[in-house]
């Protein structure tokens, strides 16, 4: 680590209503099934807090440095496959073992495809993420024998779920999969925060606000910004496993560019560089998907509408911090 | 990727020997390469006029094909349709541009590649809205339904037509960039537009001028194309991502870049599709991450309007 870059100042005016506000909120969040006996709301809950982790991992990537992804979800989907299969296929029963092997096939799939992303600039970059997105999900789609195509992975067993030594209960359980992930995101979410705070963090703004300076104070850009996207696509993959678990089924539909659309949505929605955005994007974005498909079957009519409306009226979001991207407007 | 699929199983390809079946593979190559290059060229011009790298382009493309059927289908002659398809679909473009596109000029680009990403699932909802998820067929004339022989392979008219048309509207492209006063302003404005602006052009008309020509020639590709396969409302998504490949690999905004990689992954998509059917385009994508490891701008590099 480059010791003369300096920890940026967080500011500490509103420190204690700020700890209010998240404890608050996470012993609403753990108490909300032992309250409520709403099946429908606990599920609900559960989608909104993994696609909250997943648009906070491509908040890492587009918010904090710089790099737009078109198809995130696809590494998500990938973790998802390989935690299926292994429960399916090696062992039903170890569940951490499953996850920690999912976690790396990703990585490992990530990295060659990361090593070839971090040598094209801003928009190329984009535009490669689509096709190697669309490249696994073609893969997905036709490897019939592994994948099982179109159906997607059937027969998921439900493995019990321990956490340090304290027995959770059946993954079967809509509960229990609450519980669960609503300790792995919290996790998730102030790990990215510590991580984001660091030196590694401020490097990685550094290189979003400009890489020419960047590279000139001696930071390795490319190295960076391949650290940045595997932290990025490890949290995808963290929330593919509790996605997986949660649904107990995966299908190629969400590793398409559809999905991958509305990952992008509740990042903006949220407001990029902000990683409590991308939580209360998710949340909205979720809750919204969820009533307009109700009503309609063109819901991407709807969809287009409402990306064109963000963009055009209301670039910075929620979190009104998206006036991070003067390094493209040089572009 | 169906246009490719059904390019395969045209003609009895294994029976009729060796040379014929080459004969063939490399004339449905060259088609192939032809539909790239066209909707490649739409959105290289595009991005080299206003720096807008647009996402709906592939949607554009689409409605082209679902324009030309429904002109078609109404009984309009095959030739005016391709005529009227490529103004409705530049008109479209003018609307476009006018309503969305002119707001975003000063913002970066990150905003309206997500913009343009919200206007291709508008298009594509309105497709499936309009003419329905069931794929249609391109009624032909019936003198270019028939097959052609040549060197004793029998091929059909109409992929020779392609080849044609792809050819005229290639020439007549370079004509207007070469000879034309619009071509010399245009190619100014890729390399210095404030210089262009200087001498008292109107910038905003460049750039609705080449949103218009872009989105002319993705409908122009749409109409082409679209009787070489079914129309679903899946095209425009493939053929978006195959021309990004080929936009990526010849170097962003670059004309010349783009006819090589056109004709480049035509060939190796073609192949490929016909010795291992299934992973073809995996091994497009390969080919591409290989190229762009080893030179990150493409082959010819930015910007080289020509």
């Amino acid at each position: 680590m480059n010791s003369t870059v300096s920890i940026p100042d967080i500011s500490n005016r509103f420190f204690l209503l700020k700890c209010f506000m998240v404890i608050l909120v996470l012993v609403f969040l753990g108490l909300f099934p032992f309250v409520s006996d709403n099946r429908f709301y606990i599920s609900l809950i559960t989608e909104m807090m993994i696609y909250g982790l997943l648009a906070m991992s491509l908040d890492v990537l587009l918010g904090y440095t710089g790099l737009l992804s078109f198809m995130h979800n696809t590494y998500m989907g990938i973790c998802a496959y390989a935690v299926g299969l292994f429960l399916i296929h090696i062992s039903p029963e170890s569940l951490w073992l499953a996850c920690i092997a999912g976690i790396v096939f990703t990585s490992l799939v990530a990295l060659p495809v990361g090593w070839v992303q971090v040598r094209t600039g801003g928009l190329a970059f984009a535009l490669l993420t689509l096709a190697f997105g669309m490249m696994f999900y073609t893969i997905v789609w036709k490897w019939y024998a592994l994948t099982g195509g179109d159906d997607g992975l059937m027969g998921m067993p439900n493995p019990d779920i321990t956490l340090f030594g304290w027995h959770l209960g059946n993954s079967g359980n809509p509960t229990t999969i609450y519980l669960f992930t609503l300790i792995i995101v919290t996790i998730c979410f102030f790990l990215t925060r510590r991580i984001i705070n660091s030196p590694f963090g401020a490097v990685l703004e550094a290189i979003r606000e400009n890489e020419d300076r960047a590279a000139f104070i001696g930071i390795n850009v490319r190295r960076y910004k391949l650290l940045g996207w595997m932290l990025a696509c490890i949290l995808a993959s963290i929330a593919g496993a509790l996605f997986i678990l949660y649904k107990g089924y995966i299908g190629p539909s969400t590793m398409s560019a559809f999905a991958g659309a509305g990952v992008l949505m509740m990042v903006l929605l949220g407001g990029m560089g902000s990683l409590w955005g991308a939580f209360a994007g998710a949340v909205i974005f979720i809750y919204i998907q969820d009533y307009i498909s109700t009503m309609t079957e063109h819901w991407e009519i709807f969809l287009g509408l409402f990306v064109i409306f963000l963009v055009l009226f209301l670039p910075t979001g929620f979190a009104g911090l998206g006036d991070y991207f003067k390094r493209f407007r040089k572009a | 990727m169906n246009i490719f699929i059904q390019i395969q199983r045209t003609g009895n390809l294994i029976m009729s020997g060796i040379f014929s079946t080459i004969i063939d593979l490399l004339l449905n190559s060259l088609v192939l390469s032809g539909v790239f290059l066209i909707v490649a060229i739409g959105l290289n011009i595009i991005y080299g006029l206003s720096r807008i790298m647009n996402m709906g382009h592939g949607a554009l493309y689409a409605v082209g094909a679902y324009i030309g059927y429904s002109l078609v289908a109404a009984g309009v002659n095959y030739f005016a349709a391709i005529l009227i398809t490529p103004l409705l679909v530049g008109g479209i473009g003018l609307l476009i541009e006018r309503s969305i596109i002119l707001p975003m000029r000063k913002r970066s680009m990150v905003y309206t590649l997500i913009l343009t990403y919200g206007l291709m699932f508008f298009l594509d909802g309105m497709i499936k809205l309009i003419w329905g998820n069931t794929p249609r067929f391109v009624e032909l004339p019936a003198f270019m339904q028939g097959m052609i022989s040549i060197f004793g392979t029998q091929y059909p008219v109409y992929r020779l037509m392609t080849i044609f048309l792809i050819a005229a509207i290639m020439i007549g492209l370079m004509l207007l960039l070469n000879k034309t006063k619009a071509g010399i302003i245009m190619r100014a404005a890729s390399t210095i537009p404030e210089m262009v602006s200087c001498l008292g052009v109107n910038m905003g008309y460049v750039h609705m001028g080449a949103f218009m020509l872009g989105c002319a020639m993705a409908g122009a590709a749409g109409i082409i194309a679209g009787p070489l396969t079914t129309i679903d409302p899946l095209m425009g998504g493939e053929m978006l991502i195959s021309s990004f490949v080929v936009v990526v690999i010849g170097g962003l905004g670059s004309l010349r870049g783009a006819v090589i990689a056109a004709i480049l992954i035509g060939f190796v998509q073609t192949f490929t599709e016909f010795f291992i059917t299934d992973l073809a385009m995996v091994i497009v994508y390969i080919m591409m991450a290989v190229i762009l490891a080893f030179m990150p701008r493409g082959l010819l590099g930015e910007g080289r309007f020509e």
